[in-house]
């Protein structure tokens, strides 16, 4: 089967006009413009297979969404080769943009004052989907996204969950191969995020679409994706999936003991141990090196009266921080 | 004197039109999904109008105010002459409804649509309709349709009719119908016009008032091109040839142009109209990148 | 005199801050400059054609110049966008933060137009320079005198303007068309301040309601004062007790406005 999408050595290089602060750089900006390179995406190479859900993670200024762009074609790139769907996005024209949707979390393109179905009903004809397809994605999406008491309520009175509901619903009518969601759960509550994931996933196992999203919320890429891209500053740091990322990454691992008996054990005694974390009686959690957990485990049980103990990995958000400033390849071990 | 105008400016329209399609036909084509997708955003937009009934009273009750403001600028010019341009006063209240005909379009259409692209372009917006299967031009043009703003569309050929009638002109079929084909010209002219200037924001992504730079020389739109002297006359009737959009049709309408203005008027718009695009093609590679 | 000091340094950083927005778009200042200056000129253009070699009301072609050239000067000196402004800040709740700040958010607008009419002014003076190098019509005598008294109904007529535009902004608190009576009144300030004609030249009965209202202190009476066609103490003194009678009771409109606004925002919420 070949790819749903193709990156190949992709880089989109921006000019922009520099400017100092004050008075003073606005009018010499007028007067004798200066211009920079910034470099948003370098030579970034990956391939995604049909079915994959794949989250894209980096910073905020990380080039991620430009890399979005390009490969949904409203970007041309500097250099490199992009193939989505077996089309080259930026000349694919209609017939690429019905196989793809695009949502963004910041940006709506529902009708704010009419119900959610008449934007709806507008992408039937943009799409040119046939009135029996039409009626059956609808009820599916709307079984799926539980859409039945809003359908008929404006725009405005939805609330946020409900509206970013809608705007997949919406997104999805034509039945897009390709998904591109850049931060679809943004701003959501935890429930709302829920149903979202529950959705996506759903989505994709009935009609075996490729999904590649950004999220600033770790649980989307926990639950959702079977692999993650890492992008700072342009660069693909890392792609893979996301245990052998924290296996590649985390030096540590933490210790989650529930101490029984007496009060004997204090942080000193458990410092001897590894690094404490946290210590409150009887709750402690200590940090040891990966490959010693087992054993210090072992020394544990051993010396101390211990209810409880489990072996965790250390908290995914710390990873990913991990990655961004200290870069991936470090550990090799 | 206005008759050589109209000639020579129809040679040079038909001469530049023919240079200018050759080879690009294609981009005159419109799919017929392209309705289809129009007649749904239009259904779409009457359901939010009708939503604000309140606007339609208001929008009749403005448009009566500014058609009266100008009805009485024309009696103040009047007080003091007979004749503006060579026209006299019910010629030139004949204009004043063309004139507020195609104010009604541009406030129906342009504004509420193309209008907005300015702000688009720097919230991000326009990347949702870039990602759709449609035309984006045709699109981000006539995906609205503000149904109360075209009072003025009618109030101003109501008023253009009245005006004839005081004129005691009653205009044979075929001036009739060559005036509806000058007056659709001028339509499609305005629009290139709103095109091109929108196309801009593209360069100057913080601009988001250029519209304002269509109203101050549409001004010049409310009288005939000959009221204008000298410098101004220059710059009305070949600079910036805005005027030209009231004035023919007006012209085609009262008879002071014969039938054949409207086959120079069509040429001029279908050049327009050509320009217009290849003009946003250019700025949406440049939005896009590919052009550097 | 430190009392006065703190207000020259919070007006000064508070002009440099409109400034420096302006910098950032000074292409749409510019549009709005343009914009300014048509009306009068396609004014000035007909008038222009209609006097021909004659008179009309006593104005030939030259008079004609002077005046719009002045109407232009004295436009962009006295205009005042606060309306909009205010109905925007009303709207999107921008008011809230700039009630929450130990400044009377007047004084932001007052800088703002400051900022703006030094700017503008200073372009229509070189455009009219430039103008008067090449066409004698539009030269004005060298009268200091003259142009101090000007110079002085122009404050006033900034000052009425700006509190008019405020006050009339502030109808945002209770309906949604303010702007759109602010456009109405532009709309009448078009014959009655002298903005499509001189006021000589509309019908007796309409002049005579101008005469009553205070449309012509607006513009009229400093534009004749700087083109010299206010004759004798009498017209002199009337003109400026007129403009201000009329900022005394613009003055008292904006502050009931503002204070029935106020409560009115504070119990309803933005």
């Amino acid at each position: 089967m070949p790819p749903a999408i193709t990156a190949e050595q992709l880089s989109k290089t921006f000019r922009v006009k520099v400017r100092g602060p004050g008075l003073r750089g606005a009018i010499e900006a007028l007067l004798r413009p200066r211009y920079r390179d910034v470099h948003a995406v370098r030579e970034v190479t990956f391939r995604i297979d049909p079915g994959e859900i794949v989250a894209f993670l980096g910073p905020n200024g990380a080039g991620k969404t430009t890399t979005l762009k390009m490969l949904a074609g409203l970007l041309y790139p500097t250099s490199g080769r992009v193939e989505v769907a077996g089309f080259v996005p930026w000349s694919g024209g209609p017939e690429f943009k019905r196989r793809i949707a695009l949502v963004l979390g910041n940006r709506q393109q529902l009708v704010w004052d009419l119900p959610p179905e008449e934007t709806f009903q507008l992408n039937r004809a943009i799409y040119e989907i046939a009135p029996a397809a039409y009626r059956e994605r609808l009820a599916e999406l709307v079984t799926l996204l539980e859409l039945g008491d809003v359908l008929d309520k404006p725009v405005r009175q939805l609330s946020l969950g409900e509206r970013m509901k809608c705007e997949l619903a919406a997104a999805l009518l034509h039945h897009p191969p390709i998904l591109f969601l850049d931060e679809p759960t943004l701003g959501l509550d935890v429930t709302a995020q829920e149903a979202i994931r529950r959705f996506l996933a759903e989505y994709r196992d009935r009609h075996g679409a490729t999904v590649l999203l950004t999220s600033h919320y770790m649980q989307d890429v926990t639950a959702l994706a079977t692999r993650v891209l890492i992008i700072n500053r342009g660069r693909l740091l890392y792609d893979g999936a996301l245990d052998a990322l924290v296996a590649r990454i985390a030096r540590t691992k933490r210790l989650e003991l529930v101490l029984g008996g007496g009060d004997g054990v204090t942080a000193e005694t458990l410092a001897a141990f590894g690094a404490v974390k946290s210590f409150r009686f009887p709750n402690a959690v200590l940090e040891v090196p990966r490959q010693e957990a087992a054993a210090t485990s072992a020394r544990l049980l051993a010396a101390l009266p211990i209810a409880d103990l489990s072996i965790e990995d250390p908290p995914i958000e710390e990873v990913i921080r991990q990655a961004f400033t200290h870069g991936v390849e470090e550990d090799d071990s | 004197m206005e008759r050589w105008e109209g000639e020579q400016i129809a040679e040079w329209g038909v001469r530049n039109a023919e240079f200018a399609m050759q080879g690009r036909v294609r981009t005159l084509r419109i799919p017929h999904s392209a309705l289809r997708i129009l007649a749904a955003l239009w259904r779409l937009n009457l359901a939010e109008e009708l939503q604000y009934r309140a606007n339609f009273v208001a929008s009749v009750l403005g448009t009566l105010f500014w058609i009266g403001t100008a009805l009485l600028t024309l009696a103040l010019f009047f007080r003091h002459t007979t004749r503006l341009g060579g026209w006299d006063y019910w010629e030139v209240v004949v204009l004043l409804g063309v004139f507020n005909a195609l104010t009604g379009v541009i406030e129906a259409v342009l504004r509420p649509g193309i209008g907005r692209l300015a702000g688009e372009v720097r919230s991000g917006g326009l990347d949702l309709v870039l990602a759709k299967p449609v035309d984006a031009q045709g699109f981000v043009s006539f995906r609205r349709l503000d149904v109360w703003r075209l009072t003025d569309f009618v109030l101003g050929l109501g008023l253009a009719g009245y005006a004839l009638s005081r004129l005691g002109r009653v205009p044979g079929l075929l001036q009739l119908a060559a005036f509806v084909v000058a007056l659709a010209a001028a339509g499609i002219v305005v629009y290139a016009i709103w095109v091109a200037l929108m196309s801009l924001a593209f360069w100057f992504v913080s601009v988001e008032n250029l519209s304002v730079l269509f109203d101050a020389v549409y001004e010049g739109a409310r009288y005939p091109v000959t009221a204008y002297p000298g410098a101004l006359r220059f710059v009305f009737v070949y600079l910036l040839p805005i005027a030209w959009t009231t004035t023919i049709p007006a012209s085609a309408l009262t008879g002071r142009l014969g039938p054949e203005i409207a086959l120079a008027a069509a040429a001029v718009a279908a050049l327009a109209f050509v320009l217009a695009r290849l003009f946003w093609r250019a700025a949406l590679r440049r939005y896009t990148g590919a052009s550097g | 005199m430190s009392r006065l000091a703190e207000w020259a340094r919070r007006y000064g950083a508070l002009i440099r801050n409109a400034w420096l927005v302006d910098l950032q778009y000074r292409a749409s200042i510019v549009l709005w400059i343009i914009w300014g200056v048509t009306e009068p000129t396609i004014a000035l253009g007909i008038w222009w054609a209609i006097a021909g070699d004659g008179q009309v009301g006593g104005y030939a072609r030259a008079d004609f110049a002077r005046y719009f050239f002045a109407l232009m000067l004295v436009n962009q000196l006295t205009i005042a966008w606060d309306s909009w402004y205010l109905d925007r800040w009303i709207r999107e709740g921008d008011l809230n933060y700039r009630l929450a700040r130990p400044l009377h958010p007047a004084h932001e607008a007052v800088a703002d137009n400051i900022a703006y009419k030094a700017r503008s002014a200073g372009v229509i003076l070189v455009v009219w320079l430039v103008a008067a190098l090449v066409w004698p019509a539009v030269r004005l005598p060298l009268a200091p005198g003259r142009w101090a008294l000007t110079a002085l109904a122009v404050v006033l007529a900034a000052a009425m303007r700006f509190f008019i535009s405020f006050a009339t902004g502030l109808l945002a608190f209770w309906t949604t068309r303010a702007t759109a009576i602010m456009g109405l009144h532009g709309g009448v300030a078009l014959f009655l301040s002298g903005r499509i004609a001189p006021l000589a030249l509309l019908p007796p009965a309409v002049a005579g309601v101008a005469a009553v209202l205070w449309f012509p202190y607006m513009l009229a009476f400093p534009v004749n004062l700087l083109t010299g066609s206010v004759h004798g103490t009498a017209a002199l003194l009337h003109g400026f007790a007129g403009q201000i009678v009329w900022l005394a009771l613009w003055v008292g409109a904006y502050r009931l406005a503002w204070t029935r606004g106020l409560r009115r925002y504070g119990a309803v919420g933005g």
